[in-house]
């Protein structure tokens, strides 16, 4: 698995320039990167903290904002970024149980027990959905 | 609030606090309230570890004289809950008489009732009397909080009459489950007994942060769930056909029983004397979420054998998520906190939170329960290594 290091380089250049896709709205370059992952099936990503972090649409992160907020009531105005962590947001665990389940429930998905409990960011919740999502319409 | 973190430990994470059953039906509300499974897993492993954090002495020393002052209000409305000695039932009057000609005879009898029994129910009867037997670590945890404490172990106070004699009760349901099971022919008493001698050394920490206010509510949390679980397990067993274990689990229902009513008295009263103090520990005791006391069991093999333990009992309907729920609903209508008034702002957020935590909870767990999987079964060393589904 030499290549793996190797990747991992690339990855990391990649990200780079997805994350600044990412801000100016690029979808198409997004969704080329999402496809090209899944497809290699690239064996770490199910479990590492590899942030496919290119692969959330803008509107994932938005919705899963919004919940967030409402969950532990934050002002509308409250700034929250992709790498928001929950508990700096003053959620507990009981908190985050319960975001994981409207977002179960605003996406139409089903998270299992042990994906819910890595989810500590806006943008893991962004991720883990978008992969359901995909799993879904795949199925 | 008077932190005294205790310069030996530290860490940032909490110690464990576990009180639903984790697995089966119970997803969600399991990694709500334990992703903790995997925090005791390292707890366990490394029980010196200078990573935990205990918190000590939370309560500020000048309420240390409510307590004072309330000794002749517990002489008079708690002490009356003990029962004299004499009148007390004692392991014996459930048990065989070995003194009695016909002891081999009632020994063999209760054997062939035993044998009705399956081995799920007496993996739930093990974990209860493990956990009954445990007591020096709940004497302990009593006479470590402030206010309360007995100062020499045989304080005239009423607080520490209280305790000692609370003890003394508690101490005959280890000793009857105990030779219960022994007669019983139905474990394995030495890998019994080694959970035992493991769970003692382990101890306990219960997060009541040596509070009487935090230490109150949470024992009568604690009473009523045994309640609950001794209930269960003696309604199981009259369903068994086993009458006279039957009345074994009764009769100590009925002790837990007392033992909840005094200390939600005194909860109530102090409610009464300081509505803002208590609704704020009652808040940070639910947030903390009420640990069960064997949560540190270990038998020399099964890593998660509380857990296990629990999900079985949460299957058996012995004491469930929903139970929980029941308790923490019960208490906040006992002690009439959405009535509460004089309230800081933070007392009215502490009001809040307690108020609406039932409601949350219970979504959790219809949420959990719909997702619902088959659970393994798998072997516990109690019953000789006998497969169980959890």
């Amino acid at each position: 698995m030499a290549a793996v290091s190797a990747t991992s380089v690339t990855f990391g250049s990649s990200l780079k320039l997805l994350k600044s896709s990412q801000i100016t709205g690029k979808a198409s370059s997004l969704k080329m990167v999402t496809v090209g992952w899944t497809k290699s099936g690239f064996p770490s990503l199910r479990t590492s903290r590899f942030r496919v972090s290119c692969s959330a649409k803008p509107e994932t992160v938005q919705k899963v904002c919004e919940i967030v907020k409402k969950q532990l009531a934050l002002p509308a105005e409250s700034e929250l970024t992709p790498e928001s962590k929950f508990a700096a947001l003053g959620a507990d665990s009981l908190d985050t149980v319960e975001i994981v389940m409207s977002l179960e429930e605003e996406f139409g998905i089903s998270v299992e027990e042990e994906s819910s409990q890595n989810i500590t960011t806006v943008q893991e919740a962004a991720d883990l959905i978008e992969k359901l999502v995909q799993k879904n319409s795949e199925a | 609030m008077n932190l005294n973190l205790n310069p030996l430990t530290f860490q940032p994470g909490k110690f464990p606090s576990l009180s639903l059953p984790p697995r089966s039906s119970n997803v969600s509300i399991a990694s709500t309230i334990t992703s903790a499974s995997e925090e005791i897993k390292n707890t366990k492993k490394t029980s010196s570890s200078p990573r935990k954090v205990q918190v000590t002495h939370s309560m500020p020393p000048h309420k240390i004289e409510i307590f004072k002052s309330m000794e002749n209000w517990v002489e008079e409305n708690v002490l009356i809950h003990l029962k004299p000695v004499e009148k007390c039932w004692q392991p014996q009057d459930f048990l065989p008489d070995p003194a009695s000609d016909g002891f081999h005879e009632r020994v063999k009898e209760l054997q062939e009732r035993a044998k009705g029994t399956p081995d799920d129910y007496f993996v739930v009867l093990v974990g209860h009397m493990i956990t009954e037997e445990a007591l020096p670590t709940y004497q302990t945890q009593i006479n470590i909080t402030d206010g309360i404490r007995d100062e020499t172990g045989a304080s005239p106070s009423s607080w520490a009459t209280w305790t000692r004699a609370w003890t003394a009760e508690e101490n005959r349901h280890g000793d009857l489950l105990n030779k219960y099971l022994y007669l019983s022919g139905r474990v394995d008493m030495k890998q019994i007994e080694k959970t035992i001698q493991y769970l003692i050394g382990a101890g306990m920490d219960a997060q009541n942060d040596n509070s009487p206010y935090l230490g109150c509510i949470y024992t009568s949390f604690q009473e009523r769930a045994t309640f609950i679980s001794h209930g269960s397990t003696a309604r199981l067993a009259n369903q068994h056909g086993d009458k006279s274990l039957a009345q074994i689990c009764g009769i100590i229902a009925s002790d837990e029983k007392r033992h909840e009513t005094a200390y939600t008295k005194i909860v109530e009263k102090l409610f009464e004397i300081d509505p803002n103090g208590t609704v704020l520990a009652f808040e940070d005791r639910m947030r903390k979420k009420i640990t069960m006391p064997g949560l540190l069991m270990y038998d020399g093999c099964d890593e998660n054998l509380f857990e296990h333990f629990s999900a079985v009992a949460q299957r058996l309907g012995v004491y469930t998520a929903k139970d929980y729920v029941d308790v923490l609903e019960f208490f906040v209508e006992r002690w009439n906190v959405e009535k509460l008034t004089g309230l800081s702002s933070e007392g009215r957020k502490a009001q809040d939170y307690v108020c609406g935590l039932a409601q949350r909870l219970r979504k959790l767990e219809e949420r959990a329960q719909e997702k619902a999987k088959q659970a393994p079964t798998i072997p516990f060393s109690w019953i000789l290594d006998r497969e169980v589904r959890l």
